[in-house]
């Protein structure tokens, strides 16, 4: 363990020849849930620039919003609409001297494994689940044990309020993120015929307007959420549907935190949790002090807690381990409500799956001819299509990698 | 702040601030921006926190400091640039942050806590001063700190190299809403009349088969689980003697009671109402008991004798003791109710019901604070809160109280409680991975500071072993003195190492961490929601932990 030498009043500047070498990237983006990851990412920015950190690539597909000013301090007000990884590399440069910020306006998913081979470690203040598993798994794949070079670092962080975790993966060796998928609150979503028929909190309320409603009146147009009008219309609607049932507490507030997913924000939060990401960042780098092994949870509503702990690596992670995981499926289910229990489930969270095994095509998503070719095994039952113990392997367009399952009959 | 255009869209103070209107809503905010927060020392860390609160937009701040920037600097805090060098330090970092935020108002102060104590003492006087919170950077010579008024909450930080600390004083502190993941209340071993009668009506025909002219599968698949629960209660106390289902095998034969009321010829098989009654009976029947927190306030002495001078926090909650006192114990009802399986009508029905209950209660409680207030004279007894009300009522079985251990109390060596709580931890079973060694460091390295004027380690000074041998010496009259038997602790040594190799410098990234961590606990003083630690929290960067002492 190298330890720093007691002469070194100022830490950065010993950091910063002992790694001037290094590329680092940041990769930081919105997809389809917003959960402030932008305020992680502008925190990360400035303290690897700090840190002595020479050469920072930065990538994001998100344009600011007024919303963001209360933690995103890179922008102003001015910004509004501009491009967020541009803003924030060249805030950075002009406040900190002799570093490099390279930003990419776009998604993660837009680069390949070569870019992703030149960089020392990946940070991520990524809000969506999908750009994390991709990222992970591009990560995961990229390991060639003949080449330790090609083990990069995935550090990871996220906020809720006054909650917040961080994490370090080195891929193939520690948990990975698609190991914890389990540890996330599975997305409970309320019967459709609830919403039509029978709702009771102002939520029903919204989520009609938003999910039946709206197709109804605009068929051919597609709800934006950033859309104010669209979410006035929504809002009205609802809110005209509460008073038919004598429900109270519909608010605008309260309609764009159901139909957007708002998850609550704040600059502090994201500073704890940028702060341990490039302290570990700072640790691998520097090989000062041991880092994170693997996981720590910050929970700041009650007092400050946090659990440091070591997630176990899974055997059967559909990315890094290497058995399949067995499945309970009830022989008497069809096709189609086998996809649809597959979907419930925490740990594999697809939308659009194709699913094969060895011996049969069982459903395709497209192209069109493969579709029409599978479609009709969607109403077959579970036990004229596959075997118990057969294995299924499942692609989806989010996952960069196939899903294994064991079928085990019930 | 501004209210909503008539539309209901959102102001642009409500757009710009949604992220956290849902947290503290427009009560914490409006709290935030009345603070003036004065910030001695603009270190990284101090920066840093200053960052965090005035992006969230507190009323006003100010920065004291009388040094000028160096290249040094320039290192680690972000909010000090190029043109700053050789300039006030004060002036840079105020200009710097003041450009986070148009909405907040800065201003600086060339000076420091000794010649403000000395020289314009008004201005950290509790009757003159406009400073609402004080954040205090360290390092800060002991004797100071103890000359800072009791009436005004302050934050003091630690953070150097891998290590921070945060200690709080405050006057007593006191919180409303804590935001607990649930305040349902559903009183289902006491309910009132109207509940009781309600549930009789609706369950009258519940067990009666629908060709025996008995309830309609719809409707019986549709009575809200709560109603099923008093209806089935009430035949478990028919057959018990009165006796309700208190112990963990009574709940189990109750909810086998229950399940087998339940019709299983519907489609599907069972009944989704039958299904949440059952996994309710474990955590929701239960007799109504106040929390530990909620009877700490209801004991305070404050509630105990109200004069003209009381405020309105503890009248009110002497009032809600008043209350519980003629309501068998039962605090006001929160009115709160979960989802459930039913129909829209039944559902909102009830749901009036508990509202209805809290209202009223709230009205009681109310009645007895404009009692109290006309008694006493007090001043505000003619604009009673009804709001303030009301909300203490929802939350009256999750208050809190803080009583925070003066920084004098702390560092006399004769403090039981502060010994009891340091001998406590190094006996711990885990005390190899406790941070308390941490503390006995930084309390051996702020004693250094206050003797030596200057920190251990700093460059300027040649011999690290020497003031590691002092550091050392520190510690080990601190643990006699405390009456720890045994002798130095290596974790102690280890750290104190540590803190000496730091030579009193920050490290950006924990300066960053020690902001958002002391930010959150500023906040949570100032909106008076969520709970604040007492008293003082240690973040280790190098095992990546914090740990709370009340020390």
């Amino acid at each position: 363990m190298r330890t720093m030498t007691p002469k070194c009043k100022r830490h950065s500047s010993m950091i910063l020849k002992s790694c001037k070498l290094h590329k680092f990237v940041l990769a930081y983006t919105r997809g389809a849930n917003n959960s402030g990851a932008g305020g992680l990412g502008c925190e990360i920015l400035k303290n690897l620039a700090l840190s002595g950190f020479k050469d920072i690539h930065v990538i994001d597909m998100d344009t600011i919003d007024v919303s963001n000013l209360n933690r995103q301090f890179l922008f102003r007000a001015s910004d509004v609409g501009k491009p967020k990884a541009t803003v924030a590399a060249s805030f950075v440069m002009s406040r900190v001297k002799d570093v490099t910020i390279t930003p990419y306006y776009g998604a993660i998913q837009d680069k390949d494994q070569e870019y992703y081979m030149q960089f020392k470690l990946v940070i991520c203040g990524l809000d969506s689940v999908e750009a994390r598993r991709w990222i992970n798994a591009t990560l995961v794949d990229m390991v060639d044990i003949d080449n330790p070079e090609s083990l990069k670092p995935l550090i990871d962080g996220g906020t809720e309020g006054f909650k917040g975790q961080s994490r370090v993966i080195l891929p193939t060796l520690t948990s990975c993120y698609e190991c914890s998928l389990d540890m996330l609150t599975p997305q409970t979503a309320v019967p459709l015929c609830t919403l039509a028929t029978i709702p009771r909190q102002p939520a029903h309320c919204v989520e009609w307007a938003s999910i039946l409603e709206w197709p109804r009146v605009f068929e051919d147009k597609k709800l934006d959420n950033d859309d104010p009008e669209h979410v006035q219309w929504i809002y009205e609607q609802a809110l005209h549907r509460a008073q038919e049932f004598n429900i109270s507490g519909v608010t605008y507030s309260l309609t764009q935190g159901v139909i957007k997913n708002i998850i609550p924000a704040i600059a502090s939060t994201n500073a704890i949790i940028a702060a341990s990401c490039c302290n570990e960042a700072l640790k691998i780098a520097t090989g000062a002090n041991p880092y994170l092994n693997n996981y720590m949870m910050y929970i700041g509503n009650e007092g400050v807690y946090t659990h440091t702990f070591e997630h176990e690596k899974k055997d059967d992670c559909p990315v890094c381990g290497n058995l399949a995981t067995d499945f309970a499926v009830d022989p008497e289910w069809t096709l189609e409500e086998f996809i649809d229990r597959l979907k419930e489930q925490p740990e594999v969270q697809i939308k659009k799956p194709t699913l094969v095994t060895e011996r049969r095509r069982l459903y395709y998503q497209g192209p069109p001819q493969l579709n029409e070719q599978t479609r009709p095994n969607l109403e077959k039952k579970m036990r004229d299509l596959v075997d118990n113990r057969e294995e299924i392997a499942i692609t989806d367009p989010g996952l960069p990698f196939s899903l294994r399952l064991n079928v085990i009959f019930s | 702040m501004a209210s909503s255009p008539p539309s209901g869209s959102p102001s642009s103070k409500e757009k710009k601030y949604d992220r956290q209107l849902r947290l503290w809503g427009a009560n914490g905010q409006n709290r935030l921006e009345r603070a003036h927060i004065a910030l001695f020392g603009a270190t990284a860390t101090g920066c840093e926190v200053l960052k965090n609160l005035i992006l969230p937009s507190i009323g006003r701040f100010t920065v004291i400091d009388d040094k000028l920037v160096e290249q040094a600097d320039l290192g680690v805090n972000f909010f000090l640039d190029q043109d700053s060098l050789g300039k006030p330090r004060a002036e840079r970092a105020a200009a710097l942050l003041g450009e986070l935020n148009p909405d907040v108002a800065g201003g600086f102060r060339i000076d420091n806590l000794e010649s403000i104590l000395s020289n314009t003492p008004g201005l950290l006087d509790p009757r003159t001063t406009e400073f609402t919170h004080l954040l205090l950077m360290s390092p800060i010579p002991t004797p100071l700190l103890l000359q800072l008024p009791a009436e005004i909450p302050i934050f003091f930080v630690h953070s150097l190299g891998f290590i921070t600390s945060l200690r709080i004083y405050a006057p007593t502190h006191t919180i409303i809403e804590i935001h607990p993941d649930s305040l349902v209340d559903l009183r289902l071993f006491n309910p009132w009349p109207e509940l009781s009668e309600f549930a009789l009506e609706k369950t009258s025909t519940l067990d009666v088969p629908e060709s025996e002219g008995g309830m309609g599968d719809h409707e019986h698949g549709h009575i809200p689980y709560v109603l099923l629960l008093l209806k089935y209660l009430e035949d478990w106390k028919q057959s018990h003697q009165g006796h309700l289902p208190g112990s963990y095998s009574e709940k189990t034969l109750f909810k086998s009671m229950i399940m087998d009321r339940m019709r299983t010829g519907v489609p599907g098989g069972i009944e989704e109402n039958y299904v949440e009654a059952v996994n309710a009976v474990m955590g929701d029947l239960r007799t109504a008991e106040l929390s530990s927190g909620t009877k700490e306030v209801l004991n305070d002495p404050e509630c105990q004798s109200i004069t003209s001078q009381t405020d309105e926090f503890w009248i009110i909650a002497r009032a809600v003791k008043d209350f519980a006192g003629s309501n068998n114990a039962l605090l006001p009802l929160s009115g709160a109710m979960p989802d459930m399986k039913a129909e829209s009508r039944g559902y909102v029905a009830l749901q009036n019901l508990y509202r209805a209950k809290a209202y009223s209660d709230a009205a009681a409680v109310e009645r007895i604070v404009r009692d109290y207030m006309n008694r006493v004279q007090h001043p505000k007894r003619n604009q009673i809160d009804r709001d303030a009300i009301q909300l203490f009522c929802r939350h009256s079985n999750f208050l809190r109280r803080l009583n925070y251990r003066s920084i004098a109390d702390e560092f006399s060596n004769s403090n039981e409680q502060h010994k009891g709580v340091v001998l406590g931890a190094l006996g711990d079973w885990d005390v190899e991975s406790s941070l308390i060694h941490h503390y006995i460091a930084l309390r051996a390295y702020q004693e250094f500071y206050t003797g030596h004027g200057r920190a251990p380690g700093d460059t300027s000074h040649e011999s690290c072993e020497e003031d590691y041998q002092e550091i050392r010496r520190i510690i080990c009259e601190y643990l006699k003195g405390i009456g720890y038997p045994e002798s130095l602790p290596e974790r102690c040594e280890k750290v104190a190492k540590e803190i000496v190799r730091a030579g009193g410098g920050e490290l950006h990234v924990t300066a960053s961490l020690a902001g958002g961590i002391v930010a959150q606990e500023v906040i949570k003083i100032i909106t008076r929601q969520y709970v604040p630690i007492n008293n003082t929290v240690i973040f280790d960067g190098i095992g990546s932990r914090t740990q709370t002492f009340e020390l």
